[in-house]
């Protein structure tokens, strides 16, 4: 509970129009976008470093928790204020600082919005490339926590290839400066790395540098409709054995389609059993020729169709069925649980099966889709949270899909961490030395644990 | 599923940057309330009045939420359980049922803008609703669609003195039975007169009539009620459906058809915003564009989001909120400027009065024109 005392102070730290202690704000900052929710005593907006360092310095010293957020999108419970107190509300801390074109990065609070970010790089002929599905509304910090991913994974890497350097209040509130702006750097630990996926329990970034690269002058996007998953699974191994790394090359399997036909009506055959999503990117010949690969290593693995697009109008016809996907899956039932279990590509088609069979065995509507260049799929259990029976059938499909990904020498998460959502099965992944580990790293920077408490099972007592 | 998307597209959230003013925050407040977890607080009701209605947030929702129904059906159900309005509601209601419309002004002075032959209504296919704005904000434009209505041969009336408000206001302030009694009490009027197809030149006016109205007339039983008796609604049991059109709907068909003919040019680089009211609530989405195209020389270009992706002016929080309505207009105008408009034409006058308070609050010169004022300029 925190003291009248406590409150007074975090008021004149943050200035009393940043700081929200109504019951109808303290439940707005409750939830995330799982089905988690925690109720915080006080959300605050800090503006500058230094007030987020006093209000850690405060906590501490009071015995309080403190939960970052960012907008609340992610997927994982990382934003939850599992132990109330009070949540920190990074969204006020957005400024664009720096484009640099000459050393290509960009440094920006962590309230920026990603996509903001990248709009504004792109003036620049500049890319900031981690495109996660939010990246309209989740903000750069919560991408670094989390380690976002996104649909150019595959060739572009996620948020922790393109963090170059961090200022950071740490749990005890210390200003600590991570990395280096240079391309290489090998000096001391890397701590920046460290933080970047850390899930905001090591520390609060408030300055980010990221990298850039160039915008690549051209793309070609193809979709590829299949009658035979395992068809499908063959090209995706065949493209990048041919050695064509493309942007994106995204799957959806025949529940999902069949969802956005039953919804969006976009066309697509109903009887398909997976259609992919491809698009390469670079100097226009490099593109064309990549491009031009694919679609024979597509005809040769038996694609009943190939469409390719000829200008921007005809690339977003091609994108809308990946675009509708989750929202089409989301209108089947009344709850969505979005998983992330992620399984080297080559086990794609076993994962895809061996979804599948879960969801026979217990019941369930599961629609699979996601990343199939980079194995990162997105087993939906499309449920009904009020529905006692199965809901809890739905969990145990949970737990049997985090041991499929294990077993198939997979993890757990691909791109929206552990958080409370997966924090139970870590030890299964890590092991009792890995989480011993983890625990000391975490006592290390935190030790009265303030910061975050509650996530990835670091609590020596469980969450 | 909690995905915060309405975030990006919210435009009061976009203002104060607090989770429990977009469309998810609204929701999950609404969920606690039903779970027993908020009582009907004033920062419940207070958050949903600041809603603009906009329905941005469902056009983005995955999930395709109708939250604008959210909202309206809670507004009723304060409103049914009793708890107070907030204090500008409370004044805007007041004005609505004591001189029936929302600027308080003399209802026996609805008419006076009229020339004398139209504030008395006969038998014609066609009416023109003037709708509340016009009448008492800005007849100026009502007194161009009567010229232009002219100009192009059309037979056409309307209520004048008989004319009431539409009820949209006191709709959206959760008082369902005043909305059904403006409802009922226009319906009876334009059933004396044969009325076919209402046009008028009030966005909001038009989304009342397509939807409410509506309502009302497909349930109209085609015969007397059996039992000879009263019909629950004593006032007009048969009414045969008539179709609603936005007068810039009207104005696009003679433009096409030619019995108007814009001549005058007007080379200006202009950006339609497709306010809420007509494009997202009513569909009409191209026949403002329509209109002016047939201008010569106009350019159009496109605010970054548009069609039913448009952004809300602000105006619905003109009352209630001044300063965040003109601070959300003000965005708009920046928008209209760095898409390269030297002007923004609008088919709504709440957007008109906002866009100027926008203008004003941004701090540049842009003009702000209703379409149907440059339409009239050019027939001229």
């Amino acid at each position: 509970m925190l003291s009248d005392a406590v409150k007074t102070r975090l008021r004149e730290i943050v200035g009393p129009a940043n700081f929200l202690d109504s019951l109808e704000d303290r439940i707005s900052y409750s939830y995330d976008a799982t089905l988690y929710q925690a109720m915080p005593e006080v959300a605050v907006y800090p503006e500058h470093a230094e007030q987020i360092a006093a209000i850690l310095r405060l906590a501490n010293e009071a015995g309080f928790a403190v939960t970052p957020r960012g907008a609340g999108t992610g997927l994982s419970g990382g934003s939850i204020a599992a132990r109330g107190g009070v949540v920190l509300v990074l969204t006020r801390m957005n400024h664009l600082l720096e484009i640099n074109t000459d050393d290509l990065f960009a440094v920006a609070e962590p309230g920026v919005i990603t996509a903001d970010l990248a709009a504004a790089v792109a003036k620049h002929g500049l890319l900031y490339p981690p495109d996660p599905a939010s990246q309209a509304v989740s903000t750069l910090g919560g991408n670094v926590a989390e380690n976002a991913g996104g649909l150019r994974g595959l060739k572009y890497g996620v948020t922790r290839n393109y963090i170059l350097a961090l200022d950071v209040v740490t749990p005890t509130g210390d200003l600590l400066h991570t990395g280096s702006v240079t391309v290489k750097c090998a000096t001391g630990y890397d701590l920046t790395q460290l933080i970047v996926g850390s899930e905001g329990t090591l520390g609060v970034a408030t300055k980010i540098w990221c990298k850039l690269v160039p915008l690549p002058e051209h793309k070609e996007t193809l979709r590829a409709v299949f009658s035979d998953m395992d068809a499908a699974a063959r090209s995706v191994a065949a493209i990048i054995r041919a050695g064509v790394i493309p942007a994106t090359l995204e799957f959806l399997d025949h529940v999902t389609i069949n969802a956005i036909e039953d919804f969006k009506r976009i066309g697509l055959p109903r009887e398909a059993e997976a259609i992919l999503l491809i698009e390469t990117d670079g100097q226009r010949d490099a593109a064309r020729a990549e491009a031009a690969k694919v679609m024979e290593i597509l005809r040769e693995n038996h694609a009943q169709s190939v469409q390719t697009a000829a200008n921007d109008a005809e690339r977003a016809q091609l994108w809308a069925a990946r675009r509708a996907a989750l929202s089409s899956l989301t209108r089947v039932r009344p709850t969505t649980i979005l998983e992330d279990a992620t399984v080297p590509r080559s086990r794609i088609p076993d994962m895809v099966r061996g979804v599948r069979d879960i969801g026979r065995r217990h019941n369930l509507i599961i629609g699979n889709f996601g990343h199939a260049g980079d194995g990162n799929l997105h087993p939906t259990i499309l449920t009904d949270a009020r529905d006692v029976e199965e809901f809890a059938r739905a969990e145990k499909a949970i737990e049997e899909i985090f041991q499929l990904a294990l077993s198939l020498g997979g993890t757990l998460s691909g791109e929206h961490g552990i958080g409370m959502a997966k924090a139970h099965f870590l030890k299964n992944e890590i092991g009792a030395a890995g989480l011993a580990l983890m625990r000391a790293i975490k006592h290390a920077f935190d030790p009265n644990n303030v910061l975050n408490p509650g996530k990835m099972m670091l609590d020596a007592n469980g969450e | 599923m909690k995905c915060g998307h309405c975030r990006e597209v919210c435009p009061v959230f976009l203002e104060t940057g607090h989770e429990a003013m977009v469309a998810r925050g609204r929701v999950q407040l609404l969920k606690a309330f039903l779970e027993g977890n908020l009582e009907l607080t004033d920062g419940l009701r207070d958050r949903i009045f600041a809603c603009l209605n906009c329905d941005a947030c469902r056009i983005t929702c995955p999930c395709g939420i109708e939250v604008n129904e959210v909202i309206l059906a809670t507004r009723r159900a304060m409103f049914e359980a009793g708890k107070p309005l907030p204090d500008p509601h409370r004044q805007l209601r007041e004005r609505l049922y004591g001189e029936q419309n929302p600027f308080g002004q003399k209802r026996a002075e609805r008419g006076a803008w009229l020339p004398e032959k139209y504030r008395m209504p006969r038998c014609a296919p066609l009416l023109l609703h003037a709708g509340c704005a016009i009448s008492y904000a800005n007849n100026r434009v009502g007194k161009m669609v009567l010229q232009i209505l002219e100009m192009a041969g059309a037979d056409f009336t309307l209520l004048g003195d008989a004319e009431e408000c539409c009820g949209d206001p006191i709709l959206r302030l959760g008082d369902l039975d005043g909305a059904k009694r403006q409802r009922e009490r226009n319906l009876a009027e334009y059933r004396k007169y044969g009325v076919e197809t209402i046009i008028t030149p009030c966005a909001g006016c038009l989304k009342m009539f397509k939807h409410f109205y509506a309502e009302r007339v497909d349930k109209v039983p085609a015969q007397d009620t059996a039992d000879g008796g009263a019909h629950p609604s004593s006032f007009s049991p048969h009414l045969p459906p008539f179709r609603a059109l936005h007068t810039l709907e009207l104005f696009a068909e003679m433009a096409a058809d030619g019995r108007l003919k814009p001549q005058k040019s007007l080379p200006k680089r202009i950006a339609y915003l497709d306010g809420c009211d007509i494009g997202r609530h009513s569909g009409v989405y191209e026949a403002p564009r329509a209109v002016l195209r047939a201008i010569p020389g106009v350019h159009l270009v496109e605010f970054p989001a548009h069609h039913e992706s448009s952004r809300c002016c602000g105006g619905p929080l003109m009352a209630s909120a001044p300063e965040m309505a003109a601070d959300i207009a003000a965005r708009r105008v920046r928008e209209a400027l760095e898409a390269g408009a030297e002007m923004i034409a609008v088919a709504c006058p709440t957007c008109f009065i906002n866009l100027k308070e926008g203008a004003n609050r941004a701090g540049v010169k842009i003009e702000i024109q209703d379409v149907t004022a440059l339409l009239h300029r050019s027939l001229k």
